[in-house]
């Protein structure tokens, strides 16, 4: 039995060793050009991580994780917008985004503070680290009070599904709805470049992948040591059955909602990194068809396994973009990420990640067979 | 004299007019194992609800140790100190028998309290007191949803000795159990005697018979009668309430 957790324990660490050293070597061979596209995945790895949390540690199928999403990524976007040059070219002394200057009533004052309904929101963004602060704090916010208004109520299964899904589905509205402030369907263009300590993260060049991988890497190994603490088997346990944890003395609703909210927090993260690598804020990011897309990653991947869900996320989209390329196969591609979904579900329901553990435990097995030791084994990936 | 463990005064509930128990009244002592008895509506279980806080009571009180727990949350009266085992049986199926166990003896039930990778030396203390009661140390990494139907129930009953119950409330532990599990049930809760405080309901007389110090008869959610096991079979009000059945046997 020990023997058989070593092995177990040994081969998922090889699997974390693997996937980290492959995404922190990949600028060695890859051009600028591919590592921007791969931070985008890396992104979307990090969004499978956030769902594999909810979905697959605490049983809650949020349908709305493009919310957090989506609130990280506009908190940046806005910070970065101010930076832009086009911003401080309005004819005003401090910057004001350009949507706002042409939209602007004639003798409006050309002003953050009143240029349009609203605008003063604006103001604090002008400093980037109350931007990333904001990226921080609202979708945690959000998330905190969503979940602590789910929960509390004990509302389980798929209405928390249902809610969720209504939830990104207004806020995406709001977005497009207040124009004067958000530049509406159009979302937010034209950025400046986050700047650190004078370097600029301009999205085509190596550093910034970096910036992204490693925001990845300490995304994915915190989420892993959070889910191994006692708190992280006890929210299991709140998903095999919430009844027994609560007879056991724990108020259920608590290590839900933290849950939930942390998933949120790494669902704002992953957007506050997007807007970097790809330069816009869009409300696209809180369309319903994106946040079912996670889901669909975190399925694949395994949503028991947030490596497995990561690593889904990245292969569903670099196979995607690689399919694309094809007008004929990028019409079909929904129908064949459907279709996989569908097998997945039936057929595979840990995802690659179980697979993979099956096929790697037999391995080990096969392999370990009349030698002694644990030792051996831990090489065997 | 020993200390009054659970004392229940008057209790009830009223579900929009039906009375599924009703002025229950009982008093059980610190050490003692109590028989619950009643055919099927009594009541019996909805009484466990009603201790349990799974059901909010509409009149009456509940005490533990002197402590009134009446109408709190699940997990606060489970904090104060009551277990609870289910007719059928819960446990965490996707975890493994070990992880099932360390959720239980955590000593701490706050969020940001279990944000650590170690347990304390009493939690392993006492995950191993309950390995050995519970005689679980074989299957220890096995998931808890491959379990025989016994070793799921003792499994419970392992989590609830784990949580630091001093009053354990054991709704049918030997349902569905082959004769030979029934009695290793039987000296499991022999060996807890006296530590710990039972409420246990159960049809199985022989079982009874092996664990009960006094019992008390439920009908239609009322106290019907109390006593030793004796005076409770040869007790006229409880043939009569059980004469549809052919009393008890």
């Amino acid at each position: 039995m020990k023997l058989r957790l070593t092995t177990r324990g040994a081969l998922e660490a090889a699997a974390y060793g693997t996937f980290i050293l492959v995404i922190l070597l990949l600028p060695t061979v890859a051009d600028v050009f591919w590592l921007n596209r791969f931070a985008k995945y890396l992104v979307y790895g990090m969004l499978g991580i956030a769902v594999a949390l909810s979905w697959g540690y605490a049983g809650v199928l949020n349908l709305g994780q493009g919310l957090f999403f989506g609130l990280g990524a506009y908190m940046v976007a806005m910070t970065l917008k101010l930076q832009s040059e086009t911003s401080m070219q309005q004819g005003a002394d401090t910057p004001i985004p350009d949507f706002m200057a042409w939209n602007s009533q004639p003798g409006a004052l050309k002003d953050l503070c009143c240029i349009a309904p609203g605008s003063w929101l604006w103001i604090p963004f002008q400093s980037q680290a109350f931007g990333i602060a904001m990226v921080l704090l609202v979708p945690t916010a959000v998330a905190f009070l969503i979940g602590w208004s789910i929960f509390r109520l004990r509302i389980s299964g798929v209405f928390i599904s249902i809610i969720t899904l209504a939830l990104v589905l207004l806020v995406r509205l709001l977005i497009v709805d207040w124009q004067p402030v958000t530049n509406g369907f159009n979302g937010l263009t034209d950025l400046g470049w986050l700047t650190f300590g004078g370097f600029e993260f301009d999205p085509y060049v190596v550093p910034t992948y970096y910036l992204v991988a490693f925001g990845t890497v300490a995304v994915l190994l915190l989420t892993r040591l959070l889910v191994a603490t006692r708190a992280g088997l006890v929210l299991q346990a709140t998903r095999d059955d919430a009844n027994r944890a609560r007879y056991l003395g724990y108020d259920v609703a608590r290590y839900q909602v933290f849950f939930f909210t942390v998933s949120g927090l790494i669902a704002g993260i992953a957007g506050a990194f997007y807007v970097i690598a790809s330069e816009f804020a869009s409300p696209t990011f809180l369309d319903l068809t994106f946040s079912v897309s996670m889901v669909v990653w975190a399925a694949v991947g395994g949503r028991n396994s947030l490596l497995g869900a990561c690593i889904g996320a990245i292969l569903i989209n670099t196979i995607q973009a690689t399919v694309s390329e094809s007008e004929m196969l990028a019409e079909a591609w929904k129908a064949i990420i459907g279709l996989i979904f569908v097998l997945v579900v039936l057929f595979l329901p840990r995802g690659i990640a179980g697979l993979a553990r099956d096929i790697a435990m037999r391995l080990a097995a096969l392999l370990g067979r009349g030698t002694p030791a644990a030792q051996p084994l831990q090489k065997s990936e | 004299m020993a200390q009054n463990a659970l004392v229940i005064d008057g209790i009830g509930v009223d579900f929009s007019g039906f009375k599924a128990v009703d002025g229950f009244s009982t008093v059980i002592e610190e050490g003692e194992v109590r028989v619950l008895l009643g055919a099927n509506g009594a009541g019996k279980t909805t009484l466990m609800d009603l201790i349990s806080g799974k059901t909010k009571s509409t009149e009456g009180s509940v005490h533990l140790f002197g402590r009134e727990i009446t109408n709190l949350e699940e997990h606060q009266i489970a904090q104060a100190g009551v277990g609870r085992k289910f007719q059928i049986p819960s446990v965490f199926r996707d975890l493994t028998v070990r992880e099932n166990l360390i959720v239980a003896c955590a000593r701490q039930p706050s969020v940001l309290g279990n944000l650590r990778l170690r347990r304390n030396a009493a939690e392993r203390r006492r995950f191993d007191e309950v390995v050995e009661l519970t005689a679980l140390g074989d299957v220890l990494d096995r998931v808890a949803g491959v379990l025989s139907h016994g070793q799921t129930q003792w499994l419970e009953l392992g989590m609830l000795i784990g949580q630091g119950a001093r009053v354990m409330l054991l709704d049918e532990p030997t349902a569905g159990m082959t004769v030979g599990e029934t009695m290793k049930t039987a000296a499991l809760i022999n060996r807890l005697r006296g530590d710990y405080t039972m409420l246990v309901v159960e049809h199985d007389m022989a079982f009874v018979r092996e664990i009960a110090s006094k019992i008390t008869v439920m009908h239609l959610g009322k106290h019907l009668a109390e006593g030793r096991v004796e005076q409770i079979e040869q007790n006229p009000a409880v043939r009569e309430a059980y004469l549809g059945s052919g009393g008890i046997h």
